[in-house]
């Protein structure tokens, strides 16, 4: 024996190799075979030999992969990578589509742009915790492949993949654990090919007894090398009722040298391994080259990087080695997971280190680390990963610095009365903590605290933590300037995000700085969230511009495979609204059901309000009124929640009001008009609203009366969409009054303001783009498309071709 | 559709070992001819993750059975047997 086992070749498994061969001509193999088969050693075999395929994308599933984001992300990785795209390709264009579906839909374009042959290989499919949930967008993949692109999967157990179609179409091909199988005269071979002496009947008893399982043989074979007695190993090992993977493993490593033993029982508690880690876990130098040599003899390691300095075990064999290490040296388990957790603490792998420190037992430990490390975590868009570790501690066991981790957990749901609570334990802890600890729990603290009042709509409270955030930190070391950067871009993304509620002019600049400065110091989640509040804030500009930023910021957030979470959900709500605004109700809808499900996990009065707000506006336009008032009801419910309470909330109050004056109730709009304090019925917001009020009250003139400060500028408004529903209220009372010369000059203002770019456009292209969709920039247009009778936008060109309602200079 | 816990019976091919028998410490195990039987009181994902287990390992799963009597049904014959290598 070497340092290593020696060497187990792959014998050349031709039919094998051939069968995958005639497999492979298809367009799709599945190998389906338990563990320990060699569906891997096949799979690498075929792709290494000569004239194999040219380009290959291999994507392992990770172990217990319960992200299946991330898994897709992983995919578009892998055949990025095989087709040299990576870096190169522009963001893909934002989809209203589920993330799945867009995922699915952006490798499909990959894989067609690659042109020419490429094979994908999905490793360990079972490895996904919910396979389920993607049956059908994995399907979809599949049975939709670009010519020249095959795609074979490995997996432990028959998953539910509807093929068929592949199937009936003989583009299906399935290769199982009896194919995979060693014949006897295979494991004839691997016993040659090793230079292992035995005889025609000791390796028929080894096949018989082994079954032609791969695993089985190579460990048999490990053990076998340089045995001094093979025919009694043999036949005692047939002897043995015992399971062929536990007797065979205790064998082999019996067999190797104590640092080989040693190495492997002590490491195999990690994920992944490389030589500086296993040195510290064995307590000896040298380990590197041991597992270097393992790799080498096809010893159920693999490296995982082209220069090989990680390297993991095949997950049966790393099964086998946590179970005997736990029989052999179960008091030497929570001290490895001690190492571990401080070597990868050292190396700034934090998730990994609370992962060990928590396997080692040290549950006060792990509770210090994770308070520690969440906000760092939270900037990562690890949110879900810190709720995975909260519920790792075991249930009754109270650490007071989780607290600080729940009130992030809290406030990134939603749930701000429990932030709020969980906040003052943590501020009477951080108290009591040590000076080292004490500045970087308070700098938490006051971040959270930003947050906190940022959701509550408390713009006073965001002003008074930014000032605290502001003040220069003590130390200056590397740890604060990474936090000062840090707690920067945090507080201009509070803080533009508080103005952008409170309608003040710095928030675009605020949101803009934060996302630049977020992309410089590498948190692309804090860039992500400063531009869909960006995206949200800009609603005050034209739509092209509003519609534009959301796109981009989707594109992004979908890039990094945060498309379906809470942070993008004001920009999917932001551009739903802009193309609201624009007349394609069908589109918005769909990016309103999307942004639904990214909310899912986020009930906070902040976001909800702008969701019932978004929600009522398309209820407007296709002019269902009375589910309208229902939720701009509900958002006015929401808004008195809110502290502030912010400026732009009083949209909610406004179309409140409008559409209880569009269904037939304007007494009851009145009611609530005189409740108003004069400073919020002075808004220009409110000013339109009363328009509204007299046009149901048939009263055209008081209509104008009401927007003529708007129209002139001298009432305070959110943005210049309040003055555009202005143009287009008083156009509508002129039409009342007759004047229809004058009602057409309020919507071609409407239109300038709305699309200033168009303004160059000869009258006769403004007169048809007025009756089609530019005109229909409010909620008050659902009430032009009530009046004519119609619900969507392609009904309303023909009947507003027909009936010209506002177009220039054609009498009714 | 959870039944809750009850008491089943795993029946695996071939004798386990300390060491493949320290992966399922809430089971009893017993001896019957080449076999093992691991008896124990499971609820559904208790369940669900012994499978997987078991698969992990690379055993040979030969039957599965519900032994809680059940008062208005026949004794439930909840077997699977698939088969490996």
């Amino acid at each position: 024996m070497t340092a290593a086992p020696a060497t187990l070749r792959l014998i050349d498994r031709g039919d094998l190799l051939a069968a995958l061969d005639r497999a492979a001509a298809r367009k799709v193999t599945i190998i389906s075979a338990p563990a320990g088969s060699g569906k891997t050693s096949l799979i690498r075999a075929w792709a290494d030999r000569p004239g194999g395929p040219h380009r290959l994308a291999v994507v392992p599933v990770q172990r217990d992969q319960h992200d299946a984001q991330l898994f897709w992300l992983a995919l578009l990785d892998g055949v990025r990578q095989a087709t040299d795209a990576a870096g190169s390709a522009e963001p893909a264009a934002a989809m209203p589509e589920f993330n799945a579906r867009a995922m699915v839909d952006r490798v499909l374009s990959e894989l067609a742009e690659a042109r020419g042959p490429l094979t994908l290989v999905i490793e360990d499919l079972h490895e996904l915790a919910s396979p389920g949930a993607l049956a059908a967008e994995l399907t979809r993949l599949l049975t939709n492949l670009p010519p020249g692109v095959h795609a074979i999967v490995s997996t432990r157990h028959d998953l539910r993949l509807r093929l068929h179609q592949l199937r009936l179409a003989g583009e299906l091909s399935e290769i199982r654990a009896s194919d995979l199988r060693f014949s006897e005269r295979e494991t004839r071979e691997l016993l040659d090919v090793t230079g292992i002496a035995l005889s025609e009947a000791g390796a028929a008893l080894l096949h018989e007894r082994t079954e032609g399982w791969a695993a089985g043989l190579r460990l048999a074979v490990i053990s076998l090398a340089g045995h001094p007695d093979p025919e009694r190993f043999v036949a005692e090992f047939s002897g043995s009722e015992r399971t062929v993977g536990e007797y065979l493993l205790a064998e082999m490593l019996d067999r190797q040298r104590g640092d080989v033993q040693r190495l492997l029982l002590r490491t195999c508690l990690l994920d992944r391994v490389n030589g500086e880690l296993a040195d510290l876990l064995t307590g000896r130098p040298g380990s590197e080259r041991i597992l270097l040599d393992l790799g080498d003899a096809n010893a159920f390691v693999v490296s995982l990087d082209p220069e090989r300095t990680w390297f993991r075990y095949h997950h049966l064999f790393a099964d086998l080695l946590r179970l005997e290490l736990r029989r052999r040296r179960p008091k030497e388990v929570p001290e490895l997971h001690r190492r571990a957790a401080g070597w990868f603490i050292e190396h700034g792998q934090v998730v990994d280190a609370i992962r060990h420190t928590q396997a080692a037992g040290d549950w006060p430990g792990a509770a210090k680390l994770l308070a520690d490390h969440s906000f760092s975590l939270t900037l990562d868009g690890q949110t879900q990963t810190i709720q995975a570790l909260v519920q790792a501690f075991p249930p009754g066991a109270d650490h007071p610095e989780l607290a600080l981790v729940r009130a992030m957990g809290d406030l990134g749901q939603g749930h701000l009365d429990e932030a709020a609570a969980h906040l003052a334990i943590a501020e009477t802890y951080a108290e009591t903590a040590p000076p080292d600890r004490q500045r970087r729990l308070r700098v938490a603290i006051a971040a959270l605290k930003l947050s906190l009042a940022r959701r509550r709509g408390h713009l006073a409270g965001v002003i008074e933590q930014v000032r605290f955030l502001d003040s220069p930190l003590t130390g200056q070391s590397d740890e604060d300037i990474a936090l000062g950067s840090d707690l920067r871009a945090v507080a201009l993304l509070n803080l533009g995000t508080a103005e952008a509620w409170s309608a003040l002019p710095d928030a675009e600049r605020h949101l803009g700085e934060g996302a630049v400065l977020a992309r410089e110091i590498g948190r692309p989640y804090l860039e992500v969230s400063c531009l869909a509040q960006l995206g949200l804030a800009s609603k005050v500009r034209p739509f092209a511009t509003t519609r534009r930023r959301n796109r981009e910021a989707i594109a992004l957030a979908d890039q990094h495979g945060w498309g379906a979470e809470p942070v993008i959900a004001p920009a999917l709500n932001s551009l739903a609204g802009a193309l609201m605004f624009m007349g394609e109700f069908d589109e918005a809808e769909r990016w309103l059901q999307r942004a639904e499900r990214a909310v899912q996990t986020d009930t906070g009065p902040d976001i909800s309000l702008l969701m019932h707000m978004a929600g009522g506006m398309l209820h407007a336009c296709r002019g269902r009124h009375q589910q309208a008032l229902e939720e701009f009801s509900a958002a006015e419910q929401l808004r008195s929640q809110l502290e502030g309470p912010p400026a732009t909330a009083i949209q909610v109050t406004g179309w409140l009001l409008a559409t209880q004056a569009r269904l037939g109730r304007p007494g009851e709009a009145r009611a609530l008009l005189a409740a108003l304090d004069d400073e919020r019925a002075g808004c220009g917001e409110i000013r339109n609203a009363c328009a509204v009020i007299c046009l149901a009250e048939d009263d055209p003139a008081g209509a104008l009366g009401a927007v003529q400060d708007v129209l002139d500028g001298t009432v305070p408004v959110i943005g210049y969409v309040t003055v555009v529903e202005a143009q287009l209220l008083a156009g509508l009372a002129h039409r009342e009054l007759g004047d229809q010369r004058a009602a057409s000059q309020a919507a071609e203002r409407a239109l300038a303001l709305a699309e200033p770019d168009r303004t160059n456009l000869s009258r006769v292209e403004i007169a048809s783009e007025l009756t089609v969709s530019r005109n229909t920039v409010s909620t008050h247009i659902g009430s032009i498309y009530a009046k004519l009778g119609v619900t969507d936008r392609s009904s309303t060109v023909r009947s507003a071709r027909s009936l010209r309602p506002l177009s220039a200079g054609q009498p009714r | 559709m959870d039944p809750g816990p009850a008491r089943y019976t795993i029946r695996i091919d071939g004798h386990l070992g300390a060491t493949m028998l320290s992966a399922f410490p809430a089971m009893v195990p017993r001896r019957h001819g080449g076999h093992t039987v691991l008896t124990g009181v499971l609820d559904r994902s208790a369940l669900y993750g012994m499978l997987a287990e078991i698969d992990a390992l690379g055993l040979n799963l030969l039957e599965v059975r519900r032994r809680t009597p059940q008062p208005e049904s026949p004794p439930p014959r909840d077997s699977r047997s698939p088969s490996r290598r």
